[in-house]
């Protein structure tokens, strides 16, 4: 596309005060040859707008460069329609608002900010979206419990091919077998009838396509082109889906470890769905029972988490006993109560039945003529007590993922003997487990990934269906222990994800968290040298590998952060308007001041998400800091490349430093690893900066969350004052 | 012929995120927000359990979705006058109130230096002043001033801030609008308001003003809340020694709000992380009938009671005394675990009330179905009306996100059915 | 102030005493009891109360009769309505109380000078069907004994008070109209009391 370029400065808010306007044009007309470009005293109101676009329709132009304020405002009025490509230049909250007006210092820094707008538009295209051949539509969902009808009868209710696999020979999963359940509705009091048999009927009626008996063998593909192997008995059916949901369930915790619980030891002590199966086969004949929450749960020496449903759970099943015999004694034995919300008044009212809710920790169960007595430390009698006569003891034994049960995959064996070798430090790869759930012929493993206890859950509050393989969405008890209630929202939920990913992979769009972004990593694989960097470090798990180590990249797996980008030390990788040689050019025109001026100059890669809503607000704000900086925004830290570190360097940069998002354990990055990567990356080339004569310190990461705003001038002329203490880059007169 | 489009009422974390979410599998949407910006109280609060992460950090990702979605048209100052039609072919009639500055406000900031009208903070739920015009908070998005008009009424100023507006932003006399809309389903996430303490007349708040609710610590913790981030004694701006955290404040009650509020057993823990990180020394109390902290929550309840050394006090606060003299509180409470009435004195009592809904004040204007809180009773009432968020079930945001991304896929299967 | 410790060594659970208390006519709102505690800090006389009322409905949950009947808990109660106010669960919980003096008295377990006290006090409105302040002194130290009325002579002072305010009238009141029927109800209630004790 043959780029016609106009830059548009705004001279509002104070812009054309604090800066000389007229040599920033200079630098756009006389070093870059623009031909086209003017000022406005309000870009943003009706006028500058209509000026923008005169120039589109009369003079060509399709290339918009706006230098004025931050690209996170204005949006909706600086909009030219998908063919033509806005660059915004932030000269506002990252140049006036935080530096001295009308000073020599902010002055150069506005202008490199012009440049490195400008030598941007030399590696800009529009990007043309990916198509997938054979796009299908069809959503699969795996597992036939609650959750996992739930999210196929939502999914056919909105119009989309849905086809269930359940690998039990009757649908329901554990909630089919429930004699009857908890409330989930108002006045959230009485035991309702199985839901599971009306919808299996409205699967049925919402012409969803179910096999039973069924298991997934294989799982190949991407979204929009998911390749399914189903094998139900002896054959194999093929699928090809659009988006998966996984609502494979959970299974009751191991009540054979409740040794010390007398399960094992007396008959008559029993688990939840024990009882429960007892109850459905009508053979629930008890005068008194006792039911022991926390079974196994909150338990360092079994599950440290809490089941979420036990609680809910044994009051229904408390609300059994008096319905067969309202005469029944039935006790509780409980840590907490956890009937949150409406929940409350299923428990007052199983209170009201009569129930008996004791506050202590079981000490000893004992059995005399079948009969069993327990014996608690009793908080709400403050003192030992004793129950006999049980003819039941019931165990609210807890919840383990689907996900969880299986052998932890290996880590593979190093390539060569060089990298066995070498002591890198690698970035933290959360476990797979092969749970024989989905089997997906990925690179990085057959299952999601699990994270804590074995959930594939989500990290993020804010974004709770953000597995970490695209359009592969988990729900249910196998993503988080929750009730019921909470587990038909979850399927529905992840229903709607998956019915988006089919959307927006169908135009050639990413979703969350870059959604709607259509450019996509080309490999030239001419240079590829098989290292298998970008394979690994994906986060989303997007390419997979042939035998040779070629990496086979699947778009439609890609979340467009750049880390394979950032990895490759070939630089083979690309996007339509992100590549390494943009930023590489970025970073080389900014005009680098001889030793002797003492000027340094420091390079800052921040990334897009937090770092740099956060530099705004700084100048939101009108906190000040030193102008030496010169910010380049990347979508992720994960896609840094080290060539960048090189170019920064060795053309005279005092210091580099990369802003990113939180990583660890309670990771904030939005990519899941990418600032980890980067940090890894950097301490590589510690070796190659101090071979140079350049001390490593001068390059470094931090972590900074939006948050953080108030902090960003102490951090940078803290930098800078480290900085001052090595001394300028003595490649600066070299550069 | 069904209509595709969708309207969210509310703008809160529940309404963002229905709308981005049938948005980005798209369907048209319109957000009708109350407030002058979006984000509703997730903006208020300065981080969220069990991360402790900021929400502006999720916010700041939902609203680039926002910006860069052609397909979600927001209205902030917008109310809901009138609903009527039937799924799949709603006319809504939308109220937009005056925000007296214009779409030529660059945010610059002189209106405000100019103004001389101070108003009680909302955000900060009056806990300090702003100045009549105002970004509603720093993060405000849209990043755009209002002006609280009737206080400039009241104060006799006819608009010192628009002769300094060299922009022409700012408009005395604006008036309310009201617009219609044609929509197929409606997505109702109008949210939750903090129970009013000032019917826990035992526990002295609006009395005593050391006496203070969760929402309010919660500002004060934050950096940009009336103190800067420093919790201190509203009476002397004193540092504090000692602090109890009194919960269901109101929740579990049948004289106030009959459910569990769900949230503020880990909002106090989290509280509990904010004094420790201030207050090294301090004491913590925490009087409670229950911990409610379920599924993978209690990691935090777990990792809590270890790293900040939290007494934890079975017994719920009875009542509140003060001390006059000094503006002490004195808890007074059945410590059932020492067996014992207790009365303790403490620098800063913090209520942990709870969410009643919007609709136990405002009823959504068309059939629907509440329960005895005022919380709507999904799927009962006008048929391609979906609620979302707290409005229905007093949650958490996790929770609240999954539900709403789950109204926002019934929403669009109204669409499909209406006619 | 330290109530009186529930127990010291190990209790066992037993439903049936609950079970006669549950069928009283507020008794069964007991069972609602979340064991949150703001009955024991609204009560005005807290400070008197050897077990807070949901001490006192633990008890009867663990079959405690001689305990909870034996208990000064409910002949504290005032009926000031603090606790049935505040009760989360809304347990009515001096309709409890009332329950439970009407129960003790039935069972005999009189001690406290509340009982003698709610006895005078009744059977000397049953008269006149209004009261008599000097008749129901007399009938109450009747019950109580000797002891009693020499503690009485404590309260002399008191007594020359009322005396002199006219509130300690020396004469009997006329008695009201309609007599007869107040003693019909008074007898017709006795007598439904027995069949649903039944």
């Amino acid at each position: 596309m043959e780029k016609k370029i106009a830059v548009y400065i705004c001279t509002g808010c104070g812009i054309g005060d604090a800066l000389d306007i007229d040599a920033l044009s200079k630098v756009a007309k006389s070093e870059f040859k623009v031909p086209i470009c003017k000022t406005d005293g309000q870009l943003c109101g009706p006028e500058g707008v209509a000026l923008i676009k005169q120039d589109i329709e009369s003079e060509g132009v399709n290339t918009v460069v706006i230098a004025g304020c931050s690209a996170r405002v204005n949006f909706d009025v600086f909009k030219f329609g998908p063919d033509n490509i806005v660059e915004r230049i932030n000269l506002r909250e990252q140049v006036i608002w935080c530096h001295t007006a009308d000073d020599e210092d902010t002055q150069m820094l506005a202008e490199d900010y012009m440049r490195m707008g400008l030598v941007k538009q030399k590696n800009m295209y529009v990007p043309e979206p990916y198509q997938v051949e054979s796009f299908s539509r069809n959503i699969l969902v795996v597992g036939g419990g609650l959750t996992g009808l739930t999210a196929a009868v939502e999914s056919a209710k909105a119009g989309y091919s849905t086809i269930l696999v359940e690998k039990d020979a009757e649908l329901g999963g554990y909630v089919g077998k429930m004699y009857k359940q908890v409330p989930m509705k108002p006045p959230y009091t009485d035991l309702e009838e199985n839901c599971i048999p009306n919808l299996v009927k409205a699967a049925e009626d919402a012409g969803v396509k179910i096999y039973k008996s069924a298991t997934v063998e294989n799982t190949a593909g991407a979204p929009g082109m998911f390749d399914v192997t189903i094998k139900q008995g002896d054959s194999t059916v093929q699928e090809r889906v659009g988006a998966i949901v996984l609502a494979t369930g959970a299974k009751p915790y191991e009540a054979d470890k409740l040794g010390h619980l007398g399960f094992g030891k007396f008959p008559n002590v029993i688990t939840q769905s024990m009882f429960e199966e007892m109850a459905t086969a009508g053979k629930l004949e008890a005068s008194k029972v006792a039911f022991i929450q926390c079974a196994g749960s909150r338990d360092q020496e079994h599950l440290p988490y809490c089941s979420a449903a036990c609680c809910i759970e044994s009051i229904k099943q408390a609300l059994y006993v008096k319905e067969k015999n309202a005469e029944a004694n039935v006790y509780v034995y409980y840590k907490d109560i956890r009937s949150n919300g409406q929940y409350e008044h299923f428990y007052m009212k199983a209170q009201q039945e009569g129930v008996v809710f004791v506050k202590g920790d079981v000490t000893e169960i004992t059995e005399e003529d079948g009969k069993l007595t327990i014996e608690a430390d009793d908080k709400t009698m403050g003192t030992t007590s004793l129950a006999d006569e049980f003819d039941y003891v019931v165990l609210a034994n807890g919840m383990v993922p689907t996900a969880a049960l299986g052998d932890l995959v290996e880590e593979e064996p190093a390539a060569d003997e060089a990298a066995a070798a070498s002591d890198e430090p690698k970035a933290s790869t959360p476990p797979v487990i092969k749970a024989n759930l989905l089997n997906l012929a990925y690179r990085q493993g057959p299952e999601l990934p699990a994270l804590k206890y074995g959930f594939p859950d989500s990290h993020y509050i804010c974004f709770p269906y953000e597995t970490r393989r695209t359009g592969i969405y988990a729900a249910g008890v196998v993503r988080a222990p929750m009730d019921m209630l909470s587990a038909v929202e979850d399927g529905a939920g992840a229903a709607m994800k998956a019915v988006q990913c089919v959307e927006a992979t169908e135009m050639g769009q990413a979703v969350h968290p870059r959604s709607g972004d259509m450019s996509f990593p080309e490999f030239n694989m001419n240079r590829c040298t098989q290292c298998k960097r970008c394979t690994e470090e994906c986060p989303f798990g997007a390419i997979n590998e042939d035998e040779k180590g070629n990496p086979l990249p699947n778009p439609s797996r890609c979340r467009r952060c750049g880390t394979c980008m950032g990895a490759c030390p070939e630089r083979i990788i690309s996007f339509k308007n992100y590549s390494v040689p943009m930023v590489g050019n970025m970073v080389k025109t900014i005009e680098m001041p001889e030793e002797d001026e003492e000027k340094p100059r420091i390079l800052i890669f921040a990334c897009e998400n937090d770092a740099i809503p956060a530099l705004d607000m700084a100048g939101i704000n009108r906190l000040q800091y030193n102008a030496w900086v010169r910010i380049i925004p990347l979508r992720c830290l994960g896609s840094l490349n080290l060539v960048w570190i090189n170019d920064a360097m060795g053309g005279g940069f005092d210091g580099v430093l990369l802003m990113g998002c939180k990583h660890g354990d309670d990771y904030q990055c939005h990519f899941m690893k990418g600032s980890e990567l980067a940090e890894i990356r950097l301490s590589k080339i510690s070796e190659t900066l101090d071979r140079l004569g350049l001390e490593s310190e001068r390059v470094r990461a931090t972590t900074v969350n939006i948050m953080d705003y108030d902090k960003i001038p102490a951090m940078l002329d803290e930098f800078a004052a480290d900085l001052e203490e090595l001394g300028p880059n003595p490649m600066k007169d070299f550069a | 012929m069904a209509n595709k489009s969708i309207l969210v009422v509310g703008g809160g974390i529940s309404g963002i995120t229905a709308a981005l979410e049938a948005a980005e599998a798209g369907c048209e949407v319109y957000i009708a927000e109350k407030n002058p910006y979006l984000g509703g109280r997730v903006t208020q609060i300065n981080q969220y359990f069990p991360k402790l992460c900021p929400p502006n950090c999720g916010l700041e990702i939902n609203f680039q979705r926002i910006r860069n979605n052609p397909r979600i048209n927001f209205f902030t100052l917008a109310e809901v006058e009138n609903i009527s039609g039937q799924e799949g072919n709603f006319d809504v009639t939308l109220k937009i109130n005056p925000r007296y500055v214009n779409d030529n406000c660059t945010g610059c900031g002189k209106c405000v230096e100019a103004c001389p009208v101070e108003v009680d903070n909302p955000f900060n739920y009056g806990m300090n002043k702003i100045k009549a015009i105002h970004l509603p908070h720093d993060f405000a998005f849209p990043m755009k001033y209002v002006i609280k008009a009737d206080a400039c009424k009241e104060a006799g100023c006819a608009g010192k801030c628009a002769e300094v507006c060299e922009y022409k932003a700012i408009e005395p006399d604006m008036q309310s609008k009201t617009m219609n809309l044609n929509v197929g389903a409606i997505v109702w996430a109008t949210g939750w308001n903090p129970y009013d303490a000032n019917k826990l007349s035992y526990y002295g708040f609006g009395r005593f003003k050391n006496v203070v609710t969760n929402v309010m610590l919660e500002r004060m913790a934050a950096m940009n809340g009336p103190t800067g981030g420093k919790i201190v004694r509203p009476s002397d701006g004193k540092e504090i020694k000692s602090i109890a955290f009194v919960q269901c404040a109101g929740s579990r009650d049948e004289n106030h709000l009959k459910a569990c509020s769900s949230v503020c057993c880990l909002a106090s823990l989290k509280h509990a992380t904010y004094v420790r990180e201030q207050y090294p020394d301090a004491e913590i109390s925490i009087y409670y009938i229950d911990i409610r902290a379920r599924g993978k929550y209690e990691d935090f309840f777990t990792k809590v009671q270890e790293e900040a050394n939290v007494t934890l006090i079975k017994g719920k606060a009875g009542e509140i005394e003060e001390d006059q003299t000094n503006g002490q509180l004195v808890v007074i409470a059945e410590d059932q675990e020492a067996k014992q009435v207790t009365r303790k004195s403490y620098d800063l009592v913090v209520l942990a009330t709870g969410m009643a809904p919007s609709t136990a004040t405002a009823a959504i204007p068309a059939d629907m179905a509440y329960d005895e809180d005022g919380f709507v009773v999904p799927g009962a009432g006008t048929a391609g009306i979906v609620v979302a968020g707290c409005v229905k079930n007093p949650l958490d945001v996790a929770s609240a996100v999954r539900d709403a991304t789950a109204a926002a896929l019934k929403a669009i299967q109204s669409t499909v059915r209406g006619q | 102030m330290e109530q009186k410790n529930v127990f010291s060594e190990p209790v066992k659970y037993d439903l049936t005493f609950a079970r006669e208390i549950f069928r009283l006519e507020n008794g069964s709102y007991i069972k609602q009891c979340m064991n949150c505690g703001m009955c024991a800090i609204s009560c005005a006389t807290r400070d008197v109360m050897d077990y807070s009322p949901r001490q006192l409905f633990n008890l009867i949950k663990l079959g405690k009769k001689e305990e909870v009947l034996t208990s000064n808990t409910f002949w504290s109660c005032t009926s000031c309505c603090t606790c049935k106010a505040r009760c989360p669960r809304g347990i009515p919980i001096i309709d409890v109380m009332h329950d439970l003096k009407k129960y003790a008295i039935d069972h005999g377990y009189t001690n406290y000078p509340q009982a003698a006290f709610y006895k005078a006090f009744w059977n000397e409105m049953s008269v006149r069907g209004r009261m008599f302040e000097g008749g129901m002194t007399a009938r109450y130290f009747l019950i109580r004994g000797l002891d009693e009325i020499l503690k009485a002579m404590d309260m002399k002072d008191v007594g020359i008070d009322m005396l002199k305010h006219g509130r300690m009238p020396l004469l009997p009141p006329k008695k009201i109209r309609g007599l007869g029927g107040l003693k019909k109800i008074i007898s017709k209630a006795q007598e439904l009391d027995r069949k649903e004790a039944r």
